[in-house]
């Protein structure tokens, strides 16, 4: 009997002990993560602020009109192309399908289906006439 | 351990046991021990050190358990775990402790605060100083072998060897893998828009203290203290706005060959600045490597004699008092000689001119006769209504006070009635012209965001009516008078032009002019004031040698005008159509059967 007890308790002190353990390791390792990612937070933080202000540089009014002027056609915009939206002029559409926009050329009227890669062995890469790579 | 030794010394007490009944006699086997008396004391006083240094240790063993059963609960309790406390109370914790954000009214970001790695080096450390440099200056364009060298002799246990590197350089220094070399985090200021906005954010020094304009102004809101957190500021200035006006600034100071220019829109609803610009500037990044003329802020700073942009104080003056009306006019056929001063005018017509021709043409005399017949008392108290005798209140610290005539007199009210004589900055003037035309409500100007619902402290300075006939009259300057070539097609500008002789050493350069144009637009609902300014400006060819402020100014706020009425969302209307034209009218009632051509 009174080995019984020492034994059992001996088990249970070993059992409760490695779950203390075990438990405090757990606790550190997720402490670490946490501080890891604490500091990943503010290291992306730090990042988005730098990022925010090079945009804000890269986007500087005269940096835009340069651009504009380079590549834009476009012009200062002159009062006669202000315009609100009472000024659009009403257009009713009666339903019938010759009054509906169309475009004259539709593309995929001829469009036509890639020649299939005939099976067999390995071909050796060639241009086709339309083009394509067979 | 004293008593430890002791005991075990050879000279320890000799015990002897003697058993009177016999080692068999179980019954007094308990009290068996006798000593002899010395040999006694000595014992006791053993026993006695035994259990002292028992409870010593045992004391010991119970600290380092308590310590033990704490560190099983706590933790290994590093800095790691504070930090992520604070962390949790207070998500943004990055950027909390840092200097503020400055923003335009669009969010636009103005200035911010960045940690930039900065280069030392351990000179004992390195082992090969000509190959550091020569990689070195790779790196760093704007740092030669020599002067990396030559900073590397140096026999200090730290040097500096750039500050504030790019995130980039950082790298490539990195990359480099140069032992000896260190980087340690500094915050920098940094202005993304370089010198667009210098003068109203002004500028802050190496340890981040704002030292000029909304930096300094805001000094204590934007680096926080212990118990408020920094809180970001937001301008009323638009950078869209400001460009434009820095452009065209810019633009004319070399097409004139002007020393410098200066610039204001102004929401004349609000009181909000919307741009501010005064030429030269400087770039707040490095606020070193410019002159002190040019971080000089003309705007604010700069006080001048305004010339006749003033009229339009004094006719709004003389019929809001009534002491004449729109029909009225004086004669302005001669000049005046009072006092050994002559005023006479620029553009003479040599005849009797209407009140809206006194206006259109810029009469001094008839200003001047105007101004006599108000008298210098309720002069001087217009003024001061319109804020043009106080110094100004703006959220900068570089604000300047106007300069008063010593004594206020009739013939100071006849020249300050055409603008010389009183000098105030362009800030006084265009807060003034926007109570004329916004319908006669003074409201202080600001470059703070007044958001919708902002409770605006107005004072009426004139009636509406007269407000709405000032409008007319500003209009018929563009229209018909000398600053024609501010029209802007489609926006109804309306303004008056003021040119005006520099003064140094209390006289007047006849070679050196300010040549200014205040407006607003559109006529008929004003909604903003534009105020340009050029200082000293030359004539060209193009304006076939006149440097006045219809030649030179008017062409700025022109130009500028149908450039930002876009942005303001200001619809441009038909000038020619029926509505404009009955609400710009204004008679002109000239006693000349055709009208004198400008």
């Amino acid at each position: 009997m009174k080995l019984n007890l020492t034994i059992l308790s001996l088990v249970l002190v070993s059992v409760v002990s490695y779950g203390l353990y075990q438990l405090s390791y757990e606790v550190q390792k997720l402490e670490k993560d946490l501080g890891s990612l604490n500091e990943n937070i503010v290291e992306n933080k730090e990042t988005i602020r730098i990022l925010k202000a090079e945009w804000t540089y890269q986007n500087r009014p005269d940096v835009l009109q340069a651009l504009a002027a380079k590549y834009l056609p476009l012009l200062l915009i002159a009062p006669y192309q202000v315009a609100g939206i009472t000024d659009v002029p009403d257009q009713t559409i009666d339903g019938k399908l010759g009054d509906v926009p169309v475009p004259r050329h539709n593309p995929r009227r001829d469009y036509s289906e890639p020649e299939a890669i005939p099976a067999g062995p390995i071909q050796l890469a060639t241009f086709s006439k339309s083009g394509s790579l067979q | 351990m004293s008593e430890m030794t002791w005991l075990s010394k050879s000279t320890r007490p000799r015990i002897k046991m003697t058993t009177p009944f016999g080692p068999r006699n179980p019954e007094n086997h308990l009290a068996l021990l006798r000593l002899d008396g010395s040999a006694k004391e000595t014992l006791e006083q053993g026993r006695n050190r035994l259990v002292m240094a028992g409870v010593i240790f045992a004391f010991c063993f119970v600290i380092l358990a308590g310590r033990l059963i704490g560190l099983a609960i706590s933790g290994d309790g590093n800095s790691e775990r504070t930090a992520s406390d604070t962390d949790m109370s207070r998500p943004s914790a990055y950027g909390d402790s840092m200097r503020a954000e400055i923003r335009d009214r669009n969010g636009i970001l103005l200035a911010t605060t960045l940690t930039t790695a900065s280069l030392f080096a351990e000179p004992k450390n390195v082992i090969d100083p000509e190959e550091l440099a020569a990689k070195l200056a790779t790196v760093l364009d704007d740092m030669s072998e020599a002067t990396i060298l030559s900073k590397l002799a140096s026999s200090k246990n730290f040097v500096w060897l750039k500050r504030n590197l790019t995130p980039t350089q950082q790298y490539e220094i990195n990359a480099l893998g140069i032992p000896g070399l260190y980087f340690r985090a500094e915050e920098k200021r940094f202005y993304p828009m370089g010198s667009l906005v210098s003068h109203v954010l002004g500028f802050a020094d190496v340890d981040n203290h704002g030292i000029a304009g909304v930096e300094k102004y805001f000094e204590a809101q934007l680096s926080g203290s212990a118990e408020t957190p920094a809180k970001e500021v937001n301008l009323s200035i638009d950078v869209r706005i400001q460009h434009a006006l820095r452009d065209e600034l810019s633009r004319h100071m070399s097409l004139f060959q002007a020393i410098g220019a200066a610039g204001m829109v102004l929401d004349v609803k609000t009181g909000e600045i919307l741009g501010m610009v005064s030429l030269p500037d400087f770039d707040p990044n490095r606020p070193n490597d410019f002159s002190s003329d040019s971080k000089f802020n003309r705007n604010a700073l700069g006080v001048y004699e305004m010339g006749s942009t003033f009229k339009t104080f004094t006719v709004a003056m003389a019929l809001d008092t009534g002491v004449v009306g729109l029909q009225g006019g004086y004669d302005a056929t001669e000049p005046i000689h009072k006092a050994g001063f002559r005023i006479r005018d620029d553009h003479p017509k040599k005849r009797w001119l209407s009140v809206p021709e006194i206006y259109m043409y810029s009469s001094n005399i008839g200003a001047a006769k105007m101004a006599d017949d108000i008298g210098p008392k309720k002069h001087k108290a217009f003024l001061a209504k319109l804020g043009m005798l106080d110094k100004p209140s703006l959220e900068i610290p570089e604000i300047g006070a106007p300069i008063l005539p010593p004594r206020w007199n009739s013939l100071e009210t006849m020249t300050i009635a055409f603008g010389h004589g009183l000098s105030v900055s362009p800030l006084q003037l265009s807060a003034g012209i926007a109570a004329i035309v916004n319908g006669g409500a003074y409201i202080n100007p600001t470059v703070i965001r007044r958001d919708e619902g902002h409770a605006l402290i107005a004072r009426q300075v004139i009636s509406e009516k007269t407000s709405d006939t000032m409008r007319r009259l500003m209009r018929l300057v563009v229209e018909k008078g000398t600053g024609g070539k501010a029209e802007a097609a489609g926006y109804l500008v309306g303004g008056k032009t003021g040119t005006a002789e520099k003064v140094e050493g209390g006289r007047y350069k006849r070679d050196a002019l300010i040549a200014s144009f205040v407006s607003a637009f559109p006529m008929n609902d004003p909604r903003y004031v534009v105020f340009a300014m050029l200082d000293e400006p030359k004539g060209n060819t193009q304006t076939h040698g006149f440097r006045s402020a219809g030649w030179t100014a008017a062409p700025i706020v022109g130009r500028l005008v149908s450039r930002i009425g876009p942005i303001l969302a200001v619809t441009p209307v038909d000038e020619e159509s029926d509505a404009i034209q009955k609400a710009m009218f204004v008679p002109i009632n000239s006693r000349e059967k055709k009208l004198a051509s400008f």
